[in-house]
């Protein structure tokens, strides 16, 4: 499979916390390998290994004026196979994502680890949701309280709010790849149920991410020099809220150094606003 | 009418009588509540209960209840509390700034937890912007110059707040870890926190016409705006106690402290501690006196929400 240059670019115009310009960082949909980055190496395989080393090859080549390396999960497989669980490796990998050369910054080292993923997609057809209440395991139904089965599996440990309208919406995956693998679990439940369920518009609505600088962090200071951004009312949550613009993402930092990214559609945009605070945060370290 | 500059101290020696057969305080919170707002590391007690006496005024005679039984209706709503704070612009956007904040973080969190998401859903009605909504079709209904209303789209800087944020920026500035630590727990402490304990506070169940869940929330925040707004008053009234060499007001300014200075309770309660800097009793009550003293030919006549000469702080 050539997939060379075949990644259109992410919004052209990111700006990195000095202002540089990144070249455009690929849009990360499930059926592509992960950290592809725009080099003219072709990806024939999706063998993990070989993802890696292709990684390390090109970082050493010094294409780093080229395109920054996204952190990828050493995904072994892209296409989700149902039945399937595909391996999740450990959240540190030893990839360090390679911000664009600029001498002043330094990557931070951490990378936010997915905690939530809500997909929601379309099976296609009218329900029946009293006869998916009564035959299918793990469902509750409840027309009084809410008009649509909640259905739970085990593997990927995940939620799914079932309408009659045939729209389904799943929570509580921690990948984007468990994200889909669990909808077509629960499509090929109401499926086996005799509805002619199919699989259209699986789309991602939210992603959140999670991960800890390991200072403390001195939120007043913060609010007061990042207003526009940010609001802090200790009295209403212990978390200071920060809106950034670009990406479109909210923060929640803590006073602990814990930090909650919340509002993504890919995980690239979790991965920037990280990378676009974590300098800032820096700056307001409490330091006894 | 009983507003005479004595009125302040002789409203609180009495209602200070009353609260000791009270079983509930508050000022073991008011006194960590009053750290985070920019007093010392350890406010004094008697400033606390001082505190608390004058939030619990204040709150009582707000007699919204009042505004609800004019309006026939059976409980008090945000919609009320809304109607007495209009007067007062700043007060008013400081609430509603708040309120929509309140709202923007349920609706963050909710999309975290997925636990949350699913009770959000299952709970049904459309809770997304609930206090917003309700502030604008009330302000909608009374607004008759429109000026209610641009404060929506308003965005000026609310100054009272960011001298406050200011404050506690140098406060923690020189903080260490551990101090921080414990400053970030006083700041997170608020009547919200505490409802059940701020509902027997104020005695809302021998109340005829009860707050609802929604009014119940702006009164612990109007509490918490109470105190916000004594301890900045207080802590101007510090400043101006100290005599500044070569300050050409200097002798007049010790003039209006006089009369506390030769009362014998305040000696007691001022000149205890000469070295902290703590606030004192003295500076609380000097603060709502110059607050209540209105300057003008029609003052005595003009506040419409004076009872018992104290004018409200919050609103």
């Amino acid at each position: 499979m050539d997939q060379n240059n075949s990644l259109p670019p992410y919004a052209q115009g990111l700006a990195s916390p000095q202002g540089a310009m990144t070249p455009g960082i690929p849009i990360f949909s499930p059926m592509m390998p992960y950290g592809t980055g725009l080099t003219p190496q072709p990806i024939q395989n999706t063998n993990s290994l070989s993802i890696l080393e292709e990684q390390q090859r090109q970082a050493t080549q010094g294409t780093s004026g080229q395109a920054p390396q996204l952190f990828h999960s050493q995904t072994l497989t892209t296409a989700p196979l149902p039945g399937t669980t595909p391996l999740y490796p450990s959240p540190m990998t030893p990839m360090t994502p390679i911000t664009p050369a600029t001498p002043a910054s330094e990557s931070s080292g951490i990378v936010p680890q997915l905690q939530n993923i809500v997909s929601t997609v379309n099976l296609g057809c009218k329900l029946d949701l009293k006869t998916i209440a009564l035959r299918a395991r793990n469902a509750e139904y409840n027309p009084k309280r809410f008009a649509a089965v909640i259905m739970r599996i085990r593997e990927p440990r995940t939620t799914a709010l079932i309408f009659s309208s045939g729209k389904m919406v799943c929570t509580g995956a921690k990948s984007e790849e468990q994200s889909r693998l669990a909808a077509r679990k629960y499509a090929r439940v109401v499926q086996k149920l005799g509805f002619p369920a199919k699989f259209l518009d699986f789309k991602i609505q939210n992603m959140v991410g999670s991960c800890d600088v390991k200072f403390p962090i001195r939120l007043e200071g913060l609010v007061l020099t990042h207003q526009q951004f940010s609001s802090y009312e200790p009295e209403l949550f212990p978390g200071l809220i920060y809106r950034m613009i670009k990406p479109r993402i909210v923060l929640l930092i803590f006073v602990s150094g814990k930090v909650v990214l919340t509002g993504a559609k890919v995980r690239a945009e979790i991965y920037e606003a990280f990378e676009n605070i974590y300098p800032i945060l820096k700056g307001f370290r409490k330091t006894t | 009418m009983n507003n005479t500059a004595a009125s302040p101290m002789s409203t609180a020696t009495s209602s200070s009588g009353r609260s000791t057969g009270k079983s509930i305080s508050f000022a073991t919170e008011l006194q960590s509540m009053m750290y985070s707002l920019g007093d010392a590391r350890r406010p004094l007690h008697e400033t606390a209960v001082l505190v608390e006496d004058v939030v619990h005024t204040q709150l009582i005679n707000l007699q919204a209840a009042e505004v609800s039984q004019l309006r026939g209706a059976r409980v008090i709503t945000p919609e009320d509390l809304l109607f007495l704070m209009r007067k007062d612009k700043k007060k008013l956007r400081r609430l509603l700034k708040y309120m929509f904040i309140r709202d923007y973080k349920s609706k963050i969190v909710k999309g975290i937890d997925e636990d949350d998401l699913l009770e959000d859903k299952l709970s049904g009605s459309n809770n997304a912007n609930k206090r917003q909504k309700i502030a604008q079709d009330f302000l909608n209904s009374i607004d008759q110059t429109g000026e209610l209303l641009a404060m929506f789209e308003d965005d000026e800087i609310d100054e009272v707040k960011q001298e406050r944020m200011e404050r506690a920026e140098r406060q923690t500035r020189i903080m260490d870890s551990a101090q921080y630590a414990e400053f970030c727990e006083s700041r997170q402490l608020s009547f919200s926190k505490k409802a059940s304990k701020f509902r027997d506070w104020l005695d809302c169940s021998s109340m005829e016409i009860k707050p609802n869940v929604v009014a119940m929330e702006i009164l612990a925040y109007l509490a918490y705006e109470t105190v916000a707004q004594l301890v900045d008053l207080a802590l101007l009234v510090r400043q101006d106690m100290v005599t500044k060499a070569g300050d050409p007001f200097s002798h007049a300014i010790s003039a209006t402290f006089i009369q506390y200075h030769n009362s014998a309770e305040s000696t007691a309660a001022c000149g205890v501690e000469a070295h902290s800097d703590a606030i004192q009793p003295c500076h609380i009550r000097e603060a709502i006196r110059r607050y209540s003293h209105r300057i003008g030919p029609l003052s005595p006549f003009t506040n419409a929400y004076r009872r018992n000469g104290m004018a409200f702080l919050a609103c």
